[in-house]
């Protein structure tokens, strides 16, 4: 059977193979023989540590020494609005009945947030819907951003690429609290003092929330970055570490995001009284 | 601040992602919800529409199969009357037949009896008539004087011997 297979393969494609596979080797040996120190300018070492901390390269924006990551949610925001006023004046309008893929894949992206949203609030729906669209919307492509690369000069003249936003503890401590006071907010105009109060035993909630988005997207980020540092990792590695670390992180931190904001929006909001009458009778 | 964590830069974030989702509720959130919306209550109305069609459709099916109970049995019931009128009409007219005929026959029987009677009658009078013929016939023949001589005779010795005529004519009858 093989032999057959050999005999029928044309003689340019077997030539084209072995030239291929020649220049690939070739390459490769050379690389190897110039060495393999690129010239970081960072030991692995302090390229993980700023990873964490954002202490070395930091950007100026505006008059202010910013993370790169806050660049990155910029950039993020800027391109999502501009997405959504796009399909809003642009394609919203020609909306059939019958969607096609476009329409279709903005009604799913809507009518899944909405349905979890119902799911987990039946009360006072409309606004944690809304608000649940937005943050894994912005979650889901702001760790997606990741992927782009795009590279901004740091303070100290070097090109970063730029994060997920996410990554970074600040952005992360932003989404956290801000849900939480979402939810205390709501907690408060439905239920009052006994809603606050309800809300306010979950306190652990935002540090949770702030730090689990934190850990899994910085986890993600040092081993890409772990992986981009050395050059011989650099070769068909990245395409799967990239899709497990931001494709992954990216649906699985909307997702858990989303279902925890909405089901702790839900519980706050829930009428109190109901449940008092209930049990005394 | 451990892990550098910077408050001005939190806020910053916050307030990015406040601005995004405040577009993206209004830009994208809400539109497509309405839409969404719209629809279904397209199609729900639809459905209703649907279903109340299907429900007079149902209605008038029923009227239908009523109506058609109705002249079926309207139709079975003229069926009926006929019969029974088709019927009545055969019987009276069998009635008048026989009262007819048993009417001719009673006349008829009526005037055989009175042609009997008349005939008998006549007949008796003619065999009356007959006898008294006959007798007259049978005097005027028998009674010569010798024969009245010797009948007187005769009846006068039977009263000497003692002997009743009526006796005598008796025992000659039976």
């Amino acid at each position: 059977m093989k032999e057959k297979k050999k005999n029928r393969m044309p003689a340019g494609m077997r030539r084209f193979l072995y030239v291929w596979i020649a220049l690939i080797a070739l390459l490769v040996a050379a690389i190897l023989f110039l060495g393999l120190s690129p010239g970081h300018s960072e030991s692995i070492k302090e390229v993980m540590k700023d990873g964490v901390l954002h202490n070395e390269n930091r950007v100026r924006v505006f008059g202010l020494t910013v993370n790169p990551a806050l660049i990155s949610a910029w950039v993020v925001s800027g391109i999502l609005l501009i997405g959504a006023a796009i399909i809003r004046f642009a394609a919203l309008p020609h909306f059939r009945q019958t969607p096609g893929r476009l329409q279709g894949a903005v009604e799913k992206l809507v009518e899944f947030f909405r349905d979890m949203a119902r799911g987990n609030s039946p009360h006072r729906t409309d606004f944690v819907a809304a608000y649940i669209f937005s943050a894994g919307v912005y979650v889901f492509f702001s760790t997606l951003f990741e992927l782009f690369g795009l590279q901004v000069v740091s303070t100290k003249g070097v090109s970063v690429a730029l994060p997920a936003p996410i990554a970074d503890i600040n952005a992360a401590i932003a989404m956290g609290f801000l849900s939480y006071g979402i939810i205390l907010a709501a907690g408060i105009k439905n239920n009052g003092l006994k809603g606050a109060l309800g809300v306010l035993k979950d306190f652990s909630l935002p540090i949770s929330m702030s730090f689990r988005l934190f850990g899994a997207l910085l986890s993600g980020l040092l081993v890409t970055e772990l992986v981009y540092y050395y050059v011989t990792l650099s070769f068909v590695l990245p395409v799967v570490v990239g899709i497990m670390f931001t494709l992954l992180h990216a649906l699985i931190q909307t997702y858990v995001l989303t279902t925890l904001v909405s089901v702790f929006y839900g519980e706050a909001v829930e009428p109190k009284g109901k449940k008092k009458k209930e049990n005394q009778e | 601040m451990p892990l550098n964590i910077d408050f001005v830069q939190i806020l910053l974030h916050m307030l990015n992602f406040v601005i995004l989702a405040g577009g993206l509720t209004l830009l994208l959130y809400k539109p497509v919800c309405k839409f969404l919306d719209e629809r279904q209550n397209h199609f729900d109305a639809l459905a209703r529409e649907n279903e109340e069609k299907a429900r007079e459709n149902e209605a008038l099916k029923a009227e239908y199969e009523e109506k058609l109970a109705n002249a079926e049995q309207e139709s079975a019931a003229l069926k009926q009357k006929a019969e029974t009128e088709a019927a009545e009409t055969a019987r009276s007219a069998l009635d008048s037949a026989r009262e007819k005929a048993s009417a001719i026959i009673a006349a008829a029987e009526k005037e055989a009896e009175e042609r009997k009677e008349h005939i008998m009658e006549s007949a008796q009078t003619e065999i009356g008539e007959l006898v008294v013929e006959a007798a007259q016939k049978l005097v005027n023949e028998t009674a010569t004087p010798e024969r009245s001589i010797a009948l007187y005779d005769e009846f006068i010795r039977e009263l000497e011997a003692g002997k009743g005529p009526t006796a005598k004519r008796n025992g000659k009858k039976s």
